[in-house]
């Protein structure tokens, strides 16, 4: 839809260029060098426990030898990554000779690990370009899709992902076993066969979390569908597109305006990018985008009313509805917006933004082919007879309203969050109703007095809920048929569902409290800070990213130090967190696959019972 | 006070203050024009939603330069609806969009002449926001 290359692209790649099973099992038949095998599956299980690092919402070492309760999918995660360690300390073994990736394998089943290994490589790349980590080791979100990346929906589906490649890997394991033509010692067989009996594993514990708690085909179609952090060029229409281009048009302007929305909601009060004039903009264009949806779902309920299923175009009404009630707010946000004013003037990228997604919606809407926002009276909506000829035409036409949709929802949050944040440096200003009789004053301008701001931040409240109601009925239009935009309802809930719930940004860091600021207990710097009466959100920022930094480092030194911290090789890796947590769920549960797991303190020291056989 | 009053107050203003002075209630006047006339039912609708916002900035640009004289209080006693409701939005477009082109070139003339960089830099982000009103309603100046 966007152009963009998505994560699915390469996750697809990876298991097609590992092929089938039966395709892997004829290739570990060919046989090959133990060692180039080896290294070749060490590269696709270490990548694959990056991605369960990364992402995954599990931390990876605990300041406690306290056991942990996790949640299912939580637990799986912690198993994933148990399992991945030990298969890649397997793999390593004495220390596999490295290959250098521009050099050729071998064998067949190597040269497929070294492909799958490429585009999974690529594809944890892409995700990465959505995320950063800040100096305090808490990864943060670069785009509106980082949020989406470590929400519970986007990262469970990721496990499944893993899980899937990990099943189809795993049996080569058994292939490799006895073939004629392979050839390398028995210790490195026997550690091939074992890493694959992790991979089994793996796949095992991830399909046991599946069964109890399943992953939806929605949450897989939002993993899939993350792009790359990189938006098209800014493109304004020159008036000779058919109605397909302009579709397309509208959904560029719209990723552009929700990328600008979300970066607009983070600027700080004081930054020069938050000014009156870009929220006046961006609200008064956001008035005529929801106007031009509104005109563009009437077109299209009358046009699916003729050979479309009734509810669709019901529903579609339904949605032009609420576009018309979302136009109505947003020009109530503007009215609001003109008694106040700024300091500075510039213009936003967000108010550009928002600008262009209402030329290009209104390009679609309107019926003449240069039609801008300074046109006159000359100009009638597009009959919908021409907007979506055929009923194949329809979904591109409403996944375009729903990608223009769901950036109103976007601006309107990002247009409150700057409101309340230029109030809360006193930059939003009013005229003094009484000016001193000093007439020299040049600039009789005074801080917006409380009500005044919460009477705007509440209009935006008000235009958020409205735009959202415009966009998940779009959603409903486009789900019904099978709009390709469907998928951004499923981002919009998985998000919100992680902002509500106070779900944590997956942390790469060791410092499990690190995960999710909004219920961070303060430590001993936020404490003082706290008992000095310190309310200065930038300081207690500060205090709290010195406490998490100086945990870490406690954690850190204590994991060091402990013989059971280190992994170096399978005999000393002991007894890790995984294990405390495997334990106390096991004297739980009583289940057969974590009673298995039981076996850790074992197989930490020696291998997995199945491989010793 | 109606657009054309409002145009000639600006003709006759005579020094930066009094420019500053005019031009703030132009813009202002024509805000509360364009929004009393904001219809999603009118062909104007766009023109309008945006202009209103041009003509807030503008009036703020203004309001922000060094040498804006000090003024009563804003508001709609000084610079109320420029035209009674009957009349068509057409009209009221057209002569805001005169008002607007009259706008650019005193504010451009008053850029010229200020000697303070406030005073300039406020004046030229106004005439930005005139010339943007022309751009937007101009069709019906034409």
């Amino acid at each position: 839809v966007t152009g963009r290359a998505v994560i699915g692209d390469f996750l697809d790649a990876a298991r097609g260029q590992l092929g089938s099973a039966a395709h892997l099992r004829l290739a570990a038949g060919r046989g090959g060098d133990l060692r180039e095998i080896s290294h070749s599956l060490l590269r696709v299980v270490t990548v694959m426990n990056r991605y369960v690092q990364d992402f995954s919402a599990v931390p990876r070492q605990v300041p406690s030898r306290e056991p942990l309760e996790l949640a299912t999918w939580e637990r799986a995660s912690l198993e994933a990554r148990n399992a991945l360690t030990t298969a890649a300390v397997l793999l390593r073994g004495d220390g596999t000779s490295g290959r250098s990736p521009d050099m050729d394998a071998g064998s067949e089943l190597a040269r497929r690990l070294d492909a799958a290994w490429l585009s999974l490589a690529a594809g944890r790349d892409l995700l990465h370009t959505h995320l950063t980590r800040a100096l305090s080791g808490i990864v943060e979100p670069r785009s509106e899709w980082g949020p989406v990346i470590t929400s519970r929906p986007a990262t469970r589906a990721l496990l499944a992902e893993l899980a899937l490649l990990a099943h189809q890997i795993a049996p080569v394991g058994a292939s490799l076993a006895l073939p004629p033509r392979t050839h390398g010692t028995p210790d490195a067989r026997r550690r091939l066969t074992a890493a694959c009996e992790w991979l089994h594993m793996l796949d095992t514990s991830i399909r046991t979390a599946h069964q109890d708690e399943p992953v939806s085909v929605a949450d897989r179609e939002l993993l899939h569908a993350i792009p790359v952090n990189w938006l098209q060029p800014r493109r304004l229409p020159e008036g000779t597109e058919p109605v397909e281009g302009l579709c397309g048009g509208v959904i560029t302007a719209a990723e552009r305006a929700r990328h600008a929305a979300w970066a607009s909601a983070s600027v700080t009060g004081r930054s020069p990018a938050m000014s009156v004039s870009s929220l006046r903009q961006a609200a008064a264009a956001s008035t005529l985008t929801s106007h031009h949806c509104e005109i563009l779902l009437r077109s299209l309920s009358t046009r699916t009313a003729r050979d479309g299923p009734a509810e669709l175009s019901a529903g579609l009404l339904v949605a032009a509805e609420a576009a018309r009630g979302a136009s109505r707010s947003w020009l109530s946000v503007a009215h609001a917006l003109d008694d106040v004013t700024t300091d500075t003037q510039g213009l936003s990228r967000a108010a550009t933004a928002a600008r262009d997604l209402a030329l290009w919606t209104g390009r679609l809407a309107y019926a003449d082919p240069h039609w801008t926002l300074a046109s006159g009276p000359s100009h009638e909506a597009r009959p919908p007879q021409t907007l979506a000829p055929q009923p194949d035409d329809v979904p591109g036409v409403v996944a375009a309203v729903h990608y223009a949709c769901d950036a109103m929802t976007g601006f309107a949050h990002a247009g409150r969050e700057q409101v309340r944040a230029g109030a809360g440096v006193d930059r939003i200003l009013v005229a003094a109703e009484n000016p001193p009789d000093i007439w020299d004053i040049p600039m009789p301008y005074v801080r917006a007095p409380r009500e005044r701001i919460d009477a705007i931040l509440a209009l935006y409240q008000f235009t958020s809920t409205a735009s959202a109601d415009a966009a998940a009925s779009a959603a409903d239009a486009a789900t019904v048929v099978k709009a390709t935009s469907s998928v951004l309802a499923t981002a919009r809930s998985a998000t919100d569902a992680g902002r509500q719930g106070g779900e944590r940004l997956a942390s790469t860091g060791s410092d499990p409290s690190a995960a999710g600021k909004a219920r961070e207990e303060p430590g001993p710097v936020g404490r003082i800070l706290h008992g000095l009466g310190v309310t200065s959100p930038d300081l207690l920022r500060r205090g709290a990213d010195i406490d998490r930094v100086g945990k870490q480092l406690i954690i850190e030194a204590t994991a060091e130090n402990e013989p059971w911290g280190r992994q170096a090789n399978p005999a000393t890796l002991g007894r890790s967190i995984g294990t405390a947590v495997s334990d106390s769920h096991a004297r739980k549960s009583g289940d057969r696959r974590t009673t298995l797991l039981e076996g850790d303190r074992v197989w930490l020291l020696r291998e997995p019972p199945e491989a010793e056989a | 006070m109606t657009f054309i009053s409002a145009g000639d107050r600006l003709e006759q203003a005579v020094g930066l203050a009094a420019v500053l002075g005019a031009a703030y209630e132009a813009f202002e006047g024509m805000r509360w024009e364009f929004r009393a006339r904001e219809d999603p039912a009118t062909r104007w609708f766009a023109g309008f939603v945006m202009a209103a916002a041009a003509a807030a900035d503008g009036r703020d640009a203004v309001a922000f330069a060094p040498s804006m004289p000090a003024r009563p209080r804003r508001g709609a006693a000084e610079s109320g609806p420029g035209l009674p409701a009957r009349e068509s939005a057409e009209r009221a477009a057209g002569e805001a969009a005169e008002l607007s082109r009259r706008l650019a070139e005193c504010l451009t003339r008053a850029a010229g002449l200020a000697s303070d960089r406030g005073d300039r830099e406020a004046c030229e982000q106004a005439c930005r926001c005139a010339r943007e009103i022309f751009d937007l309603l101009g069709g019906a100046a034409l």
